[in-house]
Order: structure tokens, then sequence, then C-alpha cells
């Protein structure tokens, strides 16, 4: 079983970093979002960039947006491509398949995620001299370590269940841009939440001891994602996918 | 044993039957041709068959295994090639093949050795690191061939190989899988609606219509078991009354006539002598007499036809 489902991220891994997307982006995009991210804007940061929690919001966010713009291909791409059928008449199991899948497209939000971390870290380095070695703080590398992780496993549960719904790989990546809209849906309500409201949110989360959030957030997203594996397993189904 | 057998085996779609009631059975070994005119349900059984869909009634037993229970079973000892060849285009031909060769737990030094042993009698093996998007169609079907043979399969699925391939790209198809299937000693299963690549390839066809199993035997078999022997005579002074008279001999089953030639099917050949003597003495100028029996592609329309007509 593992053996399998290493066979099936070995080849999407493969078709993901040598040819991108079904969209065609490509590894010259790749090297412009790891010059974005990894150099100018640590640079526009400056030593800031270690020190202060923002970054480690932006990397909790993005591994989403990374995976995001390739697991919408994971079955729809196939189905539109007419790999799938052939796919499913080989010895893989159902599971194979689909965690397979699922754990590609989860080692590509993390590996591009940590590898953009880690160019980022040599920029403001060279950029911010005689201030010593700069490097994140233990607790914010280890909560970006988990939620680079927990947050790259959302974006595909989600991807995986919409690409496997979706008629077609733009319908995929319509409702995967819709599902990322709801997830910062409270951002944009946040004008319309009563003043006091807010404040008292407020004071709790600053009385509040971060590593307890954390904790809740990883528990939170851990849940979510076991609900998503349910859902995506109860939705492959051989006779199904191949009717579709 | 029996590479495939299936009992009464039955799927329908809403209120079209796609398979009716199939018994068939292929033995080991055999270049097995699955018959019919599109939509007759060849696709549908392949995939009952595999186990990609299950059936509705009935049962079916490949390479031993029941296809409910043990479709994985089926699946591992199989290959298939489907409605379509489902190739990853933007991965070359050897990486096509080294994905398969993994997913079923082949070594590097098998699945490159076993690479090179596929695709250099179809003439592919240079060409090997190329992506394959811009290939022909034709070279595609043929890495898609090699594709459902790298495990070394004991049974093969084909569905439609050569559809959509240009007459010259399919026969070159047709020669290299009755190599491939001489070679390689395999079971084959191939539906197709083209007779002549039946004719060439299959020890034993089927023909189905409708979901229905109208026939089942060698080419031979079904030559003379549902067509009768055919005589042609052209020429000159077939008159209606002549026609008449051969219409009431019992020697002719069935006749027609068009552009000076009267063709007839009759139910001995070795007794058209009669039948030119009887024309010679009313008078017709006789050009040419030619006996055949009737092709496959003959015996398959008057099947399907009947079948249409609720006469099967």
């Amino acid at each position: 079983m593992i053996a399998d489902i290493l066979t099936v991220t070995w080849k999407e891994l493969r078709e993901m970093l040598m040819f991108g997307d079904s969209r065609g982006r490509s590894k010259l995009s790749l090297v412009v979002l790891l010059l974005i991210f990894g150099v100018v804007i640590p640079l526009q940061n400056g030593r800031e960039w270690v020190a202060s929690p923002i970054s480690a919001m932006v990397w909790a966010w993005m591994p989403y947006m990374w995976v995001y713009s390739v697991v919408a291909d994971s079955f729809a791409g196939e189905r539109e491509r007419h790999t799938l059928e052939a796919l499913l008449a080989t010895r893989l199991s159902d599971r194979a398949i689909l965690f397979g899948k699922l754990l590609a497209a989860l080692a590509y939000g993390f590996t591009l995620t940590w590898a953009i971390l880690l160019v980022s870290l040599v920029t403001v380095n060279v950029a911010v001299r005689g201030a010593g070695l700069l490097l994140f703080s233990p607790l914010m590398t280890a909560g970006a370590l988990v939620f680079s992780i927990l947050i790259s496993g959302l974006s595909a549960s989600i991807g995986v269940v919409v690409s496997l719904r979706a008629g077609s790989v733009r319908q995929a990546q319509q409702w995967m841009s819709f599902g990322m809209l709801i997830l910062f849906l409270p951002l944009m309500l946040i004008q319309f939440i009563p003043k006091a409201l807010l404040e008292s949110v407020g004071n709790a989360l600053t009385n509040a001891d971060p590593q307890q959030i954390a904790v809740w957030a990883a528990v939170a997203l851990l849940v979510i994602q076991s609900v998503l594996l349910t859902v995506a397993m109860r939705l492959f189904q051989r006779s199904k996918l191949i009717l579709d | 044993m029996n590479a495939i057998q299936t009992y009464q085996l039955s799927r329908s779609f809403g209120n079209l039957k796609a398979v009716d009631r199939l018994t068939l059975e292929v033995p080991r070994g055999t270049v097995f041709g699955f018959l019919g005119p599109n939509g007759s349900g060849k696709t549908t059984t392949i995939r009952l068959l595999l186990g990609l869909l299950d059936a509705d009634a009935g049962r079916a037993e490949v390479l031993g295994y029941d296809t409910r229970e043990q479709a994985d079973q089926v699946r591992s000892r199989s290959g298939a090639l489907l409605e379509h060849h489902g190739l990853y285009e933007r991965l070359s031909a050897a990486e096509n093949l080294d994905y398969y060769g993994r997913i079923w737990h082949m070594s590097k030094t098998e699945r490159e050795s076993r690479i090179r042993e596929l695709l250099e009698p179809l003439g592919l093996y240079e060409r090997r690191d190329e992506p394959i998007g811009r290939w022909s169609r034709g070279m595609k079907q043929k890495l898609a061939v090699a594709r459902t043979l790298i495990h070394h399969p004991e049974l093969v699925f084909l569905d439609e190989p050569t559809a959509g391939l240009d007459p010259v790209a399919s026969a070159a198809l047709r020669e290299d899988l009755a190599m491939l299937a001489e070679q390689e000693g395999v079971t084959i299963f191939l539906t197709t609606h083209n007779l002549a690549e039946a004719e060439k390839l299959c020890n034993q066809v089927a023909v189905i219509n409708h979901g229905q199993l109208l026939v089942l035997g060698s080419p031979a078999d079904l030559r003379s078991r549902t067509s009768a022997p055919r005589l042609y005579v052209s020429g000159q002074g077939f008159t209606s009354q002549m026609i008449e008279s051969l219409r009431a001999n019992t020697l002719v089953s069935s006749m027609r006539q068009s552009n000076g030639q009267v063709v007839m099917d009759l139910t001995d050949l070795s007794r058209s002598h009669e039948i030119v003597t009887q024309l010679i003495g009313a008078g017709v100028q006789i050009d040419e007499v030619r006996k055949e029996k009737a092709d496959l592609e003959d015996v398959f329309l008057r099947l399907v036809e009947e079948e249409d007509r609720g006469e099967g």
C-alpha cells in the first residue's frame, strides 16, 4: 500500500514540478514566485522578517495557494485528458490512488513553502549584515513546520474532493477559488462586527497563550481534514468515476 | 480452464440494457474478437470484466476470479487498453511505461529491460525519451499496447485498438498485435467493429448487438454456420420469367439481381453447375461465374440486421 501511494505520488510530483499545473504554469513561474516571496518581500521587511509573527501568518497561508494551483488537476485533469480510466484499470487500490494524489499535493505545497522560507532566510541574512545569524525562533519554526503541513493538507483535501466532483479542471479551479473566498470571508466581515465584540475578542486573544491557540487551530484543521478525507473516500468509487 | 467465463451477465443504464444476459467462454491463449456495432455493449462488457462496473445481474469470472468480489485480483493479472489510450502526453514514452512498471512493482532493471523488449519491435525504442504529446495517433496506440503488456499480464483487454487510425497505421498496429500476441502468449480479448481485423487476428469471435450475444465461434465456423455459399453470375439475357424460375429452385435460398449480375445464396455450392445449366438453357449469355463463401462482414451484417428485425 505504501509503495503504491509513493508510486502515484512520484508521478504526480514529476508532472507538477516539471510541467506545472494544467494551465501551463511551468518552472519559470515557480522561479518568479520564489523571487517574490523569497527575495523581494523579505528584503522589504528586513530583520523584521524573522521576528514578526506576520511572517508566520504568511507562511501558514502560502501552502494553501501553492496546493490550490495544482490540486484541481488531480482527478478532473486525468478525467479531462482521458487518463483516469487506464489508471483505474490497474492493480492500484482506490486508497493508493487517492492518498497518492493527496500526498503529492501536500508535498508540493510543503516543499515549495520551505524552499521559499529557506531562500528568504538567506536573503535577509545577506541583506542585514552585522546582526549575527538571523533565524526564525524555534517556536515560529515549529509553527511554520506544522502549519505548512496542515494547511497544505487542508488545501489538498479540499482540492481532491472538488476535483473528484468537478466536470473539468476549469470548474474545479472555479470551485477552489470560491472556497478561498469563503475562507477569507470572516476577514471581510470584520468591519460589520460591533466594536465592543471585536475588542473583547481582541482582548481574549491578547491574553490567551499563543501556543494554546496554535494547538486548537491545529486540532481544528485536523478535524476538518479528517471530515474531508472521509468524504473523498466515499466519493472515490471506480464505477462512479468512470460513468462520470 | 477458461480465461473468461460469464453467466447471464447483465448491466443496464436506466432503461437501456447495455449488456443483456451475456453468457460466454473465452479459452486461455486465444485471441478473442468481440464484435458489434457502436453502442452494442462491447465497452461496458470490458468494464464489467475488469470490475470497473458492477453487474446488475449474473456474474463473471476472469482468470478464475469473481469480478465483483475479487476485482483487484483480476486487474492485477490483466492489462487494458480502453476506449482512450490513457497515456500521459507530457511524459516521455519511457516515463509512461516506467510509471506502469512501478505500479506493478517491477524493479528498475526489470522495467528498463522490459521497456526495451517492448519498444524495439514496435520501432519506438529510439524515440523513448521524447514527450509523446506530438506523436501520431498510431504511435500512441502502439505505445499504449506496449503499456498493457509491461507487467506480463495473463490477459489483455483491447477496446477498439485501431479505432481512429488511418488504414496504413491500422494495418501496422494489427501486425504488431499479432506479433506481440504470439511472442507474449497472452489471452487477448479484443473488441472491434472492424471485421477484417477480427478475421486476421482472432481464433474465436462473438457477435453482440443491443447487449445480447448473437453468435460465438471461430471465424470459419461463423461463416459456415450463419451464411450460405454464394454464386455470382454476370451476363446478358436475364428475363423476369427466368428470375422467377430461379427463385422457385429449391437449391436457391435467396437471390438478388443488379447491373447484369445475379447473386444467389445456395443451399449446396457443389451443385452450382445445375444453376449454370439452367441459365444457359434459358438463353442467358454468361460472361462470368464466381463461387465464394460469404466473408465475416457479410455474416456480421446479416446477424445484426436479423437481430434488429427481431429475428435473432
